[in-house]
């Protein structure tokens, strides 16, 4: 992935931030990346209209996004059949990294999760990877989003969702943050199960 | 009862253009992308003393109205956004140590909001290291360059952040 090129010219990025000075940086970094259309927006209000005004390729969230958050907003983009945004790449942007707002960012439907604060190489990989490892959509009756299921070694108890699973132990839920790579790979297994 | 098989899940590639037009050739290449990124924000870098300043007069504001009434929810929510602004900025910007000491105030604030028991010296710690990490000599280290004050934050954030029981939801 690292020597892979991403061409961003004339795609439109949405960035959501309250944080005024960090939306000047995350466009700095994207025109750095050759991106020319970043839009910027404050809140979920500002988001939803620029949504509803026009097709945008990409979406940077921050998770705390006033007044509804990262979560409930890619929900709600997610679960709309009538939105023609509906399967639009969602990136979101938190301080927050624990395990459980991780998982719960991958189970709302996000496409990656890049750690706050971000440096331009860890934005441009989170990007890469959107680009060259497309996961399949998912639509069922209770989630709508990237495909989250796990090509791992096997499930707890030998109660495999694949054939050729197998057996291993899981750790228990932990709190602390956790670094990016950690946050990749709960992504990246997803992603391995493609193939 | 028996339960009602849930209906087949519908797989399917949504191929967006993002993922289309990202591929195309004539996109800026890994390492000039990330050289002119960085190029950005050292453009930004000027602007960036000045947003610091303002926004730690925008938390010492808060901090004051909390330091008057520690109950007040509103001052300890705006002291808490303008410390995550600071938190979230801090290392891109290349100050690694403004990071540190607006997370663990982070932490502390939002244990406040949950109802923690306020404490005037952890706030006035953090504040003085605030002044500390401004100055020409350490707002360039990293945190393990400190060791002395970003294990004390920590301790401080440990014991500061214990919200009682009969509070907690």
């Amino acid at each position: 992935m690292k020597n892979s090129t991403i061409n961003l010219k004339d795609l439109v990025i949405l960035v959501a931030d309250p944080n005024q000075y960090l939306r000047r940086v995350v466009n700095g970094m994207l025109r750095g990346f050759g991106a020319n259309k970043v839009l910027e927006v404050e809140n979920s209000i500002g988001l939803f209209q620029a949504l509803s005004g026009q097709k945008i390729d990409i979406l940077l969230c921050d998770m705390r996004l006033p007044p509804h958050g990262g979560l409930k907003l890619t929900r709600t983009i997610r679960r709309n059949s009538d939105n023609e945004n509906r399967t639009l790449p969602i990136l979101l942007m938190s301080s927050d990294t624990s395990e459980s707002t991780v998982k719960n960012s991958r189970d709302a439907g996000a496409n990656i999760i890049v750690a706050k604060p971000m440096s331009p190489s860890a934005l441009y990989d989170r990007l890469g990877w959107i680009v060259f490892n497309p996961r399949p959509f998912v639509d069922t009756a209770t989630y709508f989003g990237p495909d989250r299921r796990f090509k791992i070694e096997g499930y707890p108890g030998g109660v495999g969702r694949r054939k050729g699973d197998k057996i291993i132990d899981v750790a228990a839920e932990e709190g602390p943050a956790l670094g990016q790579d950690d946050i990749d790979s709960l992504f990246s297994n997803a992603r391995a199960g493609q193939s | 009862m028996s339960k009602k098989p849930s209906p087949p899940a519908n797989i399917f590639y949504a191929d967006t253009r993002f993922e289309r037009q990202a591929r195309r050739a004539g996109g800026v290449d890994r390492d000039r992308a990330l050289q002119r990124a960085q190029a950005e924000v050292e453009g930004l870098k000027a602007d960036f003393d000045v947003w610091i300043d303002t926004e730690f007069k925008k938390l010492n504001t808060a901090l004051a109205e909390i330091t008057a009434d520690p109950a007040d929810k509103a001052a300890l929510e705006r002291a808490n956004v303008c410390c995550a602004q600071l938190r979230d900025v801090g290392t891109t910007m290349g100050y690694e140590l403004v990071t540190f000491i607006a997370r663990t105030l982070c932490e502390i604030l939002e244990a406040y909001i949950a109802g923690a028991p306020y404490d005037q010296n952890v706030i006035d710690c953090h504040s003085n290291a605030f002044m500390l990490a401004r100055m020409e000599q350490y707002r360039h280290l990293r945190p393990d360059q400190v060791p002395e004050m970003t294990n004390g934050l920590l301790r401080v954030v440990e014991l500061a952040s214990i919200i009682p029981p009969d509070v907690a939801p």
